[in-house]
């Protein structure tokens, strides 16, 4: 039909349009956070505690303001003393940190004061001349240390253990003795960090009079910026404006308010209202951002000799360094990540989110699940190995289906986790390659993921909104409160807007992420912006099209059901004719009678039920979205070295909007996936970063990069905007025990400790010769 | 001290510790160039300098007298995009886009030499250009693409050079 009706007209929806913003990045013109500058502009830094462990018991700051060029110091005496945090709504009491710490520092490089000054060598130098006197206190660095009684007390919590999350279901026990095989493994997935390429940066300007502050953030979720920094300043939300421009890439890490937020804030409110900058270093962004939890996760899982899984039970610990962040729900996440992908019974696994002195843990991209991911899917092999069967056909046995409901209650509509597996298995000849090429040291291997379209992580609800603009020129704005951080959401909601109203996507303009001028919107986590932003913005646009038709209808006295907005037409369905076009509905519309402005309006908040978390049960998403990947290696047995040779990664994403934007979420992730198995690694020691920089924190460089075919999977959600589920981090869960997985069906054997470096495999290598060495002697014995 | 930046001539005020990263973002307000790390780790601050991709964050600004800067403010054509720019767009290169000044300052630098790059020339060019977002995959794509495209463009400039010598001759 829409052919016949304009046949020039390319449906916005399921086209791989060049991104909105696209032009401005390629030429250099796109502003970030990064980029802003004011005349008059101050610098700022922040002031850090050099100890991981210590009480404040003065800080003299006079010699720092006499120096000449220093605009302003503040120290926790210039704050409320209010405490943030990420998870209030549901871990009220985890809410931990201060703009500025008063009492305690907990951490190398907690804040407890900044400095503004006319250039960066003057706020150093002022840093310098401030006197802070400490009462060192012992310090604890490892988190089973840190559980034991008699460790050093970081905050009030008993033992350390910010969380502890009991998950429970059926009879783990019975079902462990009615088991015909029972394992146990323990793994460890590293510290690891976002690495976004635009570090932390934020300018705070407070306009003293008005009492009104603006703050430009390198923000994931501007609004929920805006909400901390009312709540700690006192201030009204309209009060307070956070912009957030082009933002350098996120990964979770710049999803939370960091100290500097406040500071550029408050310093600019204490030098009269000149903007305030703070940049970090890569140093500083390596060292006291967010970063990823280390964790240990146990595991005792029992299955019967058909395949068939009986219980999973284990432990799992985090360190969670010196405050909460997002931890508690980090450590839920990656817990009940296992209920979307496997049908199980009985279930039981206590979560500890353990406070030490090392930096602060937080979200990142896969929010628990890459250690989980790692983790389960490296155990869910081993115990399909113990019975000798297939894993691909151990996981065809025991994953989830569509329409069902989990043992916690999650409703999975569309599921395409059978077909992910299928076709993953299809495209990289699993049959023909698993447990065939040892004689090459080469190796085949899966893991599958599931993943939420958001959850209720801070608030009651996690609602969007979003504006629909048409100008009398037919000309579309779209104002969202989402926030693009370089997925590609804004083009992804414009196509989305466009594909609703019935018109090009080049029509469409895009305002995202600040909080004075558009709607609200919980922000970039959780894969959730396609699938909740994009239903707010459907919404909007479907309201803006009835308003246009409204005006239609009445001209020419017809029933406003009867009409539709079709490739740049306004079309009478009844009869399939054109009625006029777009344009000149625009023109009536903005006419001399008329004069009836079309703005459309739309919000949307899942239908889900919040996780009540004594029970790990609730619904804690809209939809749900599947993934399967698989890796082929190639293993250097004298180097120890692994070459990936390719992966597949086959991905259930309701409705592909743009396919080359999900093509590029999926080779992302699996790259960031790489670097999390293979060499990422943040060291610590005594509490200190110890490779802050590029050079000792290696990220995937083009050399080596790994070849990736995609295969999506279009279920077809139910709820989802045109059928279209959230993508964003779930490629990113699986990759590491695929590869696993494939190093074991290379070499035979099984690497149980993120990053797999070379030296780990040769450690490997040498423990399964001399055991089987030992063998052989017994046997000839 | 005159800097030739993007083919003109700019004067800028030096102490001589300055970097070319430093005076291009802070003194000229030309903020297309990135940087990551400010010490030659991650490539966001690459510019063309004579033909050459070079780090601005570890340049001294004062030591480029009479060269020929280029950064990314410089590479499209009045309002025309660079093939190397809108090979970026075509293919998907770009998601957050920190890393993609740099990145389109190194490619080109490759391509203005060989518009037929190997896949191993590809990924050497790049090395010292960090991307978090992509996976570098379609990076190389696009900058295959741009190579051919390049070189289409200078056969046809070519032919027209042609054509025109050939109406003169005759």
């Amino acid at each position: 039909m829409i052919t016949r009706i304009n046949k020039n007209y390319v449906n916005p929806v399921g086209k791989s349009v060049p991104r909105i913003d696209g032009k401005g990045i390629v030429t250099g013109q796109a502003k970030y956070a990064f980029d802003v500058s004011f005349p008059n502009m101050l610098v700022g830094k922040m002031l850090r505690s050099p100890h991981p462990h210590a009480r404040i018991l003065s800080i003299d700051t006079s010699k720092a303001e006499v120096l000449p060029g220093v605009k302003a110091i503040i120290t926790a005496k210039d704050t409320y003393l209010i405490k943030f945090g990420s998870n209030e709504y549901f871990f009220p009491h985890t809410v931990d940190q201060q703009a500025l710490e008063s009492d305690k520092v907990r951490y190398i490089g907690d804040e407890i004061g900044a400095v503004a000054a006319v250039d960066e060598e003057t706020a150093e130098e002022a840093l310098k001349l401030i006197d802070v006197q400490y009462e060192i206190l012992p310090a604890v660095f490892d988190m089973v240390e840190a559980m034991k009684p008699g460790a050093p007390q970081i905050h009030e919590a008993m033992n350390n253990i910010a969380v502890i999350l009991p998950v429970n279901f059926g009879n783990v026990d019975r079902a462990l003795k009615e088991s015909d095989y029972v394992r146990e493994d323990i793994f460890y997935s590293q510290a690891a960090a976002h690495a976004a390429l635009e570090p932390h940066v934020c300018v705070g300007q407070f306009e003293t009079f008005s009492n009104k502050i603006t703050l430009w953030s390198s923000s994931q979720a501007p609004f929920k910026c805006r909400e901390a920094l009312a709540k700690c300043l006192k201030m009204d939300l309209n009060d307070v404006r956070v912009i957030k421009l082009a933002v350098g890439g996120g990964f979770g890490g710049k999803l939370e308010m960091l100290p500097m937020d406040f500071a550029v804030c408050l310093l600019s409110r204490k030098c009269g209202g000149l903007p305030v900058k703070i940049t970090y270093s890569r140093e500083e962004e390596f060292s006291f951002s967010r970063r990823k939890h280390a964790m240990l996760y146990k595991l005792k899982s029992g299955i019967k000799k058909d395949g068939t899984l009986m219980a999973i039970s284990g432990e799992v610990i985090a360190d969670g360094g010196a405050y909460c962040s997002y931890g508690p729900t980090v450590i839920a996440a990656a817990i009940m990540r296992t209920f979307m992908v496997y049908k199980i019974k009985n279930f039981r696994i206590n979560g500890y989110r353990v406070y030490t002195n090392n930096p602060i843990s937080g979200a990142i991209r896969g929010f628990g699940g890459v250690q989980s991911g790692f983790s389960v899917e490296s155990h869910i092999d081993l115990l399909a190995q113990g019975i000798g069967m297939d894993p691909i056909e151990f996981r065809l046995k025991n994953i989830t289906e569509p329409n069902m409901v989990t043992i916690n209650k999650m409703y999975l509509s569309s599921n395409g986790l059978k077909e992910c597996i299928e076709k993953a298995a299809t495209a990289s000849n699993w049959k023909e390659k698993r447990g065939k090429q040892k004689h090459l040291c080469r190796g085949i291997g899966i893991g599958v993921a599931a993943d939420v379209m958001g959850s209720k992580m801070y608030k009651s609800h996690e609602s969007a909104g979003s504006i629909v603009k048409v100008e009398e020129d037919g000309s579309v704005y779209l104002f969202t409160g989402a926030a693009d951080t370089g997925q590609g959401s804004n083009t992804a909601l414009s196509q989305i807007a466009a594909h609703e109203l019935g018109v090009s996507y080049s029509r469409i303009r895009c305002k995202s992420g600040d909080t004075e001028i558009t709607p609200f919107d919980t922000g970039s986590f959780a894969s959730r912006v396609t699938f909740i932003s994009g239903n707010a913005t459907k919404r909007a646009a479907t309201d803006a099209k009835k308003q246009i038709l409204s005006v239609v209808a009445e001209e020419h006295k017809l029933n406003i059901d009867d009409l539709d907005i079709i490739a740049e037409q306004v079309v009478n369905k009844t009869n399939n004719s054109i009625i006029m076009t777009f344009d000149k509905a625009l023109d009536l519309c903005y006419s001399f009678n008329y004069g009836r402005q079309i703005i459309g309006r739309g919000s949307y908040n899942p239908k889900t039920t919040p996780v009540d978390f004594r029970t790990a049960e609730g619904n804690v998403s809209g939809s749900y979205g599947f993934e399967a990947q698989i890796a082929e290696v190639e293993v250097n047995k004298e180097t120890g070295q692994v070459k990936v040779l390719k992966m597949w990664d086959a991905h259930d994403i309701g409705k592909a909007i743009n396919p080359q934007s999900v093509e590029g979420q999926i080779e992302g992730s699996i790259a960031m996936g790489i670097g999390y198995t293979f060499y990422e690694d943040l060291k610590f020691r005594n509490g200190r970063v110890v490779n802050p920089n590029f050079a000792n924190y290696r990220l995937p460089k083009s050399i080596g990069a790994i070849p990736i075919e995609t295969i999506m999977i279009e279920t077809n959600d139910p709820e989802g905007p045109f059928g279209a589920k959230g993508m964003g981090e779930a490629s990113l869960l699986p990759t590491s025990a695929a590869i696993a997985n494939a190093i074991e069906d290379a070499i035979g054997v099984r690497m149980k400790e993120l990053p797999i470096t070379p030296d780990k495999i040769l450690k490997a290598i040498k423990e399964k010769e001399e055991l089987s060495k030992q063998g052989y002697e017994k046997s000839n014995a | 001290m005159i800097l030739k930046i993007n083919k003109k001539l700019v004067e800028v005020d030096l102490k001589g510790h300055e970097t070319l990263l430093e005076v291009l973002r802070d003194q000229l307000g030309m903020t297309g160039t990135k940087t990551s790390c400010t010490e030659s780790e991650c490539g966001a601050c690459t510019v063309i300098i004579n033909q050459k991709a070079v780090l601005s964050c570890i340049t001294l600004a004062n030591s480029l007298e009479g060269d020929e800067i280029t950064t990314i403010e410089g590479v499209s054509e009045g309002e025309n995009l660079h093939p190397v720019q809108q090979s970026f767009l075509d293919h998907g290169a770009v998601q957050c886009g920190f890393c993609i000044p740099g990145m389109i300052m190194s490619s080109k630098a490759l391509l203005d030499q060989n518009h037929r790059p190997t896949q191993e020339d590809i990924e050497y060019a790049l090395d010292g250009n960090l991307c978090r977002c992509t996976g570098y995959l379609k990076i190389f794509d696009a900058i295959r693409a741009a190579g051919q495209k390049m070189e289409e463009q200078e056969n046809k400039l070519n032919s027209v050079h042609l054509t025109q010598t050939n109406l003169i001759n005759h």
